[in-house]
């Protein structure tokens, strides 16, 4: 095995991975959790769901990266964790292209919903979110 | 946890009853466990948003709108096309377009200040000026459902305006019903 594939694999890397990952879905739903109302607004704006269904996500969905990152963080069902993280990882990647394929100019609603500073769905934010999702998916198969 | 509980037998031979829940944990503990994680969550989302004073409803408003908190229902109501008319003939309604800047300059509501609700950040502190906190205002944007004018609405709310009104079919209805449109830029946030 490379030394990267036994880095990777390593049991206390790993911890510090599911750590770092938690620590970044607790923090991202955090604004989400305190403004329902504008994270609905910005879930409406992405323009993939039913409008029946935006507040019941708006509401639920913050509370899911709550509890992944909690869960990541403390230790507790790890693996089952990042598998969520994974899952959810993945939907910010689907959400954020397809507005940005169908020229939607919205704002991401990745960290910040309250104030008017929120980045824009972007590429970037793409990447960054593609580098959750191998970190998520890392704490899931290998944690 | 066991695939099998039990032993089923007929006609003296016995095979494994197999309980389906018990496969599908067994073998896919995590995703199980991910599910159960998610009910948690649903549950702790349903208390969380019970004692947040900002919470809004699981479903749409009563208007059929997404986003507006439960302490804010009643402090914006929506008045169809023809009340709008009634108010912009009255000349004490400040109209808001919160269309953006392209849009407002193609057509738009004579009067109607242009707000747009996407640039709000660069569009609001220019026309601050003109905004009394105790006028009175109407706000469209382009449709039903289109979001932005009841958004700008809630944050002109939080800035203190209290008396602020929607359109409810925005420019679409305003537009179908042949009221009067001006095309030139009568003042924008841009």
């Amino acid at each position: 095995m490379s030394a990267i594939g036994k880095l990777l694999g390593h049991r206390t890397f790993l911890r510090l991975l599911g750590l770092v990952v938690g620590a970044v879905f607790v923090y991202a739903s955090l604004d989400k959790l305190a403004r329902p109302d504008r994270f609905a607004d910005i879930v409406h704006d992405y323009d993939m769901l039913p409008l029946t269904l935006v507040n019941a996500f708006a509401l639920a969905m913050p509370m899911v990266e709550m509890v992944t990152g909690a869960a990541l963080i403390l230790g507790v069902w790890r693996r089952a964790a990042g598998l969520l993280a994974t899952g959810l990882a993945a939907m910010f990647m689907v959400g954020i292209a397809q507005a940005l394929l169908r020229g939607l100019d919205i704002e991401c609603g990745c960290f910040d919903v309250s104030g008017m500073t929120s980045s824009k769905a972007s590429w970037d934010l793409f990447a960054r979110d593609a580098g959750l999702l191998l970190a998520s998916a890392l704490v899931w198969r290998r944690g | 946890m066991s695939e099998t509980t039990e032993q089923k037998c007929e006609s003296g031979r016995c095979s494994p009853i197999v309980c389906p829940a018990c496969v599908v944990a067994t073998r896919f503990p995590q995703a199980v466990r991910a599910v159960l994680l998610v009910f948690l969550a649903v549950v702790l989302a349903a208390i969380a948003n019970q004692v947040n004073l900002l919470g809004i409803s699981w479903e749409l408003s009563s208007a059929g709108r997404v986003g507006i908190p439960r302490s804010y229902e009643g402090l914006l109501p929506e008045v169809p096309a023809k009340v709008a008319l009634g108010m912009l003939d009255s000349g004490d309604v400040i109209f808001l377009d919160s269309r953006e800047a392209k849009d407002y300059i193609k057509d738009h509501i004579p009067g109607a200040i242009n707000v747009p609700m996407r640039e709000w950040a660069k569009a609001w502190p220019k026309v601050e000026g003109q905004m009394p906190k105790d006028g009175r205002y109407l706000l469209y944007c382009y449709g039903a459902k289109c979001g932005l004018s009841t958004r700008q609405a809630k944050v002109m709310l939080e800035l203190g305006y209290q008396h602020l009104t929607v359109l409810e079919y925005g420019w679409k209805e305003w537009c179908e019903a042949g009221y009067p449109t001006a095309q030139p830029p009568e003042g924008s946030g841009q």
